[in-house]
């Protein structure tokens, strides 16, 4: 029997314990089959003789998962429940058993996920892409209004630093593992030590992966936000900043948001729905993420060299390390940009 | 002297092949493993290229910033720990603006190698509102 027969039975003999009945699965076919995780479409006949169209996202080893499969559940209930557009749950199973690995199963929702093919569709919908970007604001502000007692008490938090602080004592663990010396790193972590943003609002609940490829767009826009794995407790700005990184843009440099919509779109729905906007926060936040996602590519390339992840891909992205770096001096310009002449006794 | 074809044509050849002919044999993961190949035969024929120039005029320009005399030139990679030594040593907004100078220089001939074109966008309409 091959993965997907084996899928296949052991989601009808778990849905037929859970729906209390027999359950048939059919039309099955592989979404994606990254190394974390592994989507799987299907449509299911519930004991009433009702189909469902479901996805299950099935974890394949322990060692990959992020977050307890339950709680990354929870947080798919706690987005919709604020009005995020979350695809419902319609069960969780922690027994590896069945499926070979924990997973959960959602209602399907229809529509593009990967990044080119949603650029394409935007291309074809006059104005999608600025409709798009302003629902984007509106579920990130819906999603940091939601009380942060609420989530989930597994969620981590900064504990008592500021989401800044926790950030830059990561990056500075980062930089301290560097193969060679970065001094464009280290430029931007010094100043990005130098200009945390000024505290005035408490860490809010976060996805923290939320642009473009992590989510379902229509004709219509936004139909469901994916990947709730990372969510966790912290800075607002953090988390719309990071949909606005160059490398989400995919080549559609002039475009801000995930390249289909300007920072004034997405800012606008943010604040329509109730969210306060700080841009000084969101650049700070940008930079960040770059620098962050920067060293992420040299310590793909360091797991590479040591062993213990050989692969040419990530190789490669020891070679894609001078993007971010370029990108992050471009982000620390409007701090040094004609700097170097002016201050000059 | 090596007989052509050069290194360069070689790389280039061999990025041909890849992405040509065997990059449609495949599918799923292993073609895109094979695409990063071809893009780093790719990669490493600019940098047999542009690569000895680059490295020299880096090794000037950190050379200038640090105050030294270029010859007999420190490896480019000593003068790098350098500079992150003097960045993390204490708050000196000069010498990080003049840092910041330097690099931008430095990294935009590293794009030329890695990924060229990559500096022809500069964040100037979103960084300066």
């Amino acid at each position: 029997m091959s993965v997907l027969d084996d899928t296949v039975s052991g989601l009808e003999r778990f849905l037929s314990k859970v729906w209390e009945g027999d359950v048939s699965v059919g039309g099955v076919s592989m979404a994606s089959a990254g190394a974390r995780r592994r989507n799987v479409l299907f449509e299911a006949t519930a004991p009433d003789g009702s189909r469902v169209a479901a996805v299950a996202t099935i974890i394949p080893t322990a060692g990959m998962q992020l977050m307890d499969i339950e709680v990354e559940a929870s947080n798919l209930r706690l987005a919709r429940a604020a009005g995020v557009p979350a695809p419902g749950v319609l069960a969780v199973c922690t027994d590896p058993a069945f499926v070979g690995g924990p997973f959960f199963v959602t209602e399907r929702v229809e529509g593009e996920t990967v990044p080119r093919r949603v650029l394409r569709l935007i291309d074809a919908h006059s104005g999608l892409g600025a409709d798009l970007a302003r629902q984007c604001g509106a579920a990130f502000a819906r999603l940091h209004a939601v009380p942060v007692e609420r989530a989930h008490p597994s969620l981590v938090g900064p504990g008592d630093r500021t989401p800044a602080a926790a950030a830059l004592a990561q990056v500075e663990r980062s930089l301290a593992a560097l193969l060679q010396p970065s001094p464009v790193f280290e430029l931007a972590f010094r100043w990005l030590a130098r200009s945390q943003p000024s505290v005035g609002r408490g860490p809010v609940v976060i996805h923290s992966d939320f642009r473009n490829g992590n989510m379902i767009v229509g004709q219509d826009g936004l139909r469901a936000v994916l990947d709730w794995e990372g969510c966790h407790l912290g800075d607002a700005m953090a988390d719309v900043s990071w949909m606005c990184v160059r490398m989400w843009r995919f080549g559609r440099d002039e475009l801000e948001v995930g390249g289909f919509g300007h920072r004034t779109d997405l800012r606008a729905g943010y604040e329509e729905a109730g969210g306060r906007w700080d841009e000084d926060s969101f650049h700070w936040w940008k930079t960040l993420g770059t620098l962050r996602w920067g060293m992420g590519l040299a310590g793909q390339a360091r797991a590479h060299l040591d062993g213990s992840f050989r692969s040419i891909v990530m190789a490669a992205s020891g070679r894609r390390v001078a993007e971010l770096e370029y990108d992050a001096l471009m982000l620390l310009g409007a701090a040094y940009r004609g700097a170097s002449v002016t201050s000059k006794p | 002297m090596q007989d052509r074809p050069t290194a360069v044509e070689l790389l280039v050849d061999i990025a041909e092949l890849l992405e040509h002919d065997v990059m449609p044999a495949l599918e799923g993961p292993v073609q895109h493993q094979v695409r990063v190949a071809g893009n780093l035969c790719r990669i490493l024929s600019r940098e047999l290229a542009l690569g000895p120039p680059a490295a020299q005029r880096e090794s000037e320009l950190l050379s200038g910033l640090l105050g030294r005399e270029p010859r007999p030139a420190a490896p480019v990679e000593q003068l790098n720990r350098m500079l992150v030594d003097r960045l993390r040593a204490g708050a000196d907004e000069e010498l990080e603006a003049a840092a910041w100078s330097v690099l931008v220089d430095v990294a935009k001939d590293k794009v030329a190698i890695a990924k060229p074109g990559y500096d022809s966008f500069d964040f100037r309409s979103e960084v300066e509102q």
